[in-house]
């Protein structure tokens, strides 16, 4: 029984990694601008670092600290797009970006104890400057509402994935000197490194 | 072969034959930039050796500073980074970088044992150069964020290899291997001083 419905697994994954593009119109007359919202920051590595890193500071904090983000995070999104679009205010926001990732981070690698308003605050801030920096991307023909439904429904999912992988990575009881937490915390002085030569060319630039 | 591991193997050639590229609308210019920042610290010997020679060097010292090497040095070397990208100068980069092969290479072949701060400094210290090295080629990546990640990553990976294959030296054999690499990088470390300095080549 395993064996098939392993068979039947590899199987689904052939087709689903051979399928092609539909090209369905009605996807592109209707729903485009949702896919635009959804795919416009996973098509730029500042916010799917930016994410990334979030979603792995949470999960490394642990489930409790993890679960009002899923809701602040989106929610941050759709606020950040909508009051630059009503503002009629995009930023970059570069220098931004690469403190954020810094302090992100760091703390990631420093397996600080973070109180749980304190993150979601965090995050909810960084998901309204990001969200408002995604804003750029819409053009006067462009479906507001599909593309802020697609953004933070972007957002969720990156969060709620990468969060969900990294408690699952650490396990519930983590040790902070086990090789699993000593992983998790390199890769956050790989994030802080990353946001600390963004900040430098930002201001290069 | 097992009925996973032949799983894997199937699921990693259909993934394989099946790739074609992502079509993101700044695709091009991440993809080089990524390709650029992986491959730089892996091309340059000088660079790639004494990140290995870091590893190694931290795997002989045990802990703590077989973990606190990993996550304290990407920080202090992007801190380089960010002085490469503002242009501020340092003196000789080259040579330091060349210096620190030749010296973290000959601490691990002579199992040198200093305090934990003293072996930090002295990493740290080099990571600066190493940094700055990457960050003043940063501005002209094609995509300077896909660089900085490949960059780090690879970086990261190296030290990563150099504490696994650093763990040989439990056993007395491996010890005396992982002696044995320390002084061929410390022999290149030198060969490229020489280069450096104009002696050699």
């Amino acid at each position: 029984m395993m064996r098939r419905s392993r068979q039947a697994g590899v199987g689904a994954l052939f087709l689903l990694l051979s399928a092609t593009n539909a090209k369905a119109h009605i996807l592109g007359a209707r729903l485009g601008d949702f896919y635009a919202g959804a795919a416009h920051p996973l098509t730029d590595l500042k916010d799917v670092t930016l994410w990334v890193a979030l979603g792995m500071l949470a999960g490394s904090l642990g489930a409790k600290q993890t679960r009002p983000l899923l809701l602040l995070f989106p929610f941050g999104l759709a606020i950040g797009v909508t009051s630059a679009m009503a503002l009629n205010v995009t930023s970059e926001g570069a220098l931004f970006a690469a403190g954020a990732l810094v302090l992100l981070g760091a703390l990631l690698a420093a397996a600080a104890p973070i109180p749980v308003v304190a993150l979601g605050g965090f995050a909810l801030v960084l998901a309204m400057m990001r969200g408002a920096a995604n804003a750029a991307a819409i053009g006067p023909e462009t479906n507001r509402l599909l593309f802020v439904a697609g953004l933070s429904a972007a957002g969720y999912v990156v969060v709620t994935l990468v969060s969900a992988a990294t408690l699952a990575f650490r396990g519930e009881m983590a040790d902070a000197r086990a090789w699993r937490s000593i992983a998790i915390r390199a890769l956050g002085s790989w994030l802080a490194a990353l946001g600390l030569m963004m900040g430098g060319l930002a201001l290069a630039s | 072969m097992s009925s996973r591991l032949r799983l894997f193997v199937t699921v990693a050639l259909t993934g394989v034959a099946l790739a074609s590229p992502a079509l993101a609308h700044d695709g091009e210019g991440v993809t080089g930039g990524l390709t650029s920042g992986f491959l730089h610290p892996l091309t340059g010997v000088d660079h790639l050796v004494a990140m290995i020679a870091v590893g190694l060097w931290g795997a002989q010292l045990g802990a703590p500073a077989i973990f606190l090497l990993p996550i304290a040095f990407p920080l202090v070397m992007a801190l380089g980074g960010v002085l490469g990208v503002l242009h501020i100068p340092l003196p000789a980069p080259e040579m330091m970088i060349a210096l620190s092969a030749l010296l973290l290479g000959a601490a691990v072949a002579m199992r040198v044992r200093p305090p934990v701060v003293v072996a930090a400094l002295i990493v740290a210290l080099f990571a600066i150069f190493h940094g700055h090295a990457h960050g003043a080629e940063l501005p002209g990546a094609a995509d300077p964020m896909a660089y900085g990640v490949g960059f780090v990553t690879a970086t990261g990976l190296l030290h990563g290899f150099g504490i696994l294959t650093g763990a040989l030296s439990r056993w007395p054999l491996g010890a005396r291997v992982i002696q044995g690499l320390g002084a061929s990088i410390a022999l290149l470390g030198g060969y490229f001083l020489f280069l450096g300095a104009g002696v050699a080549g």
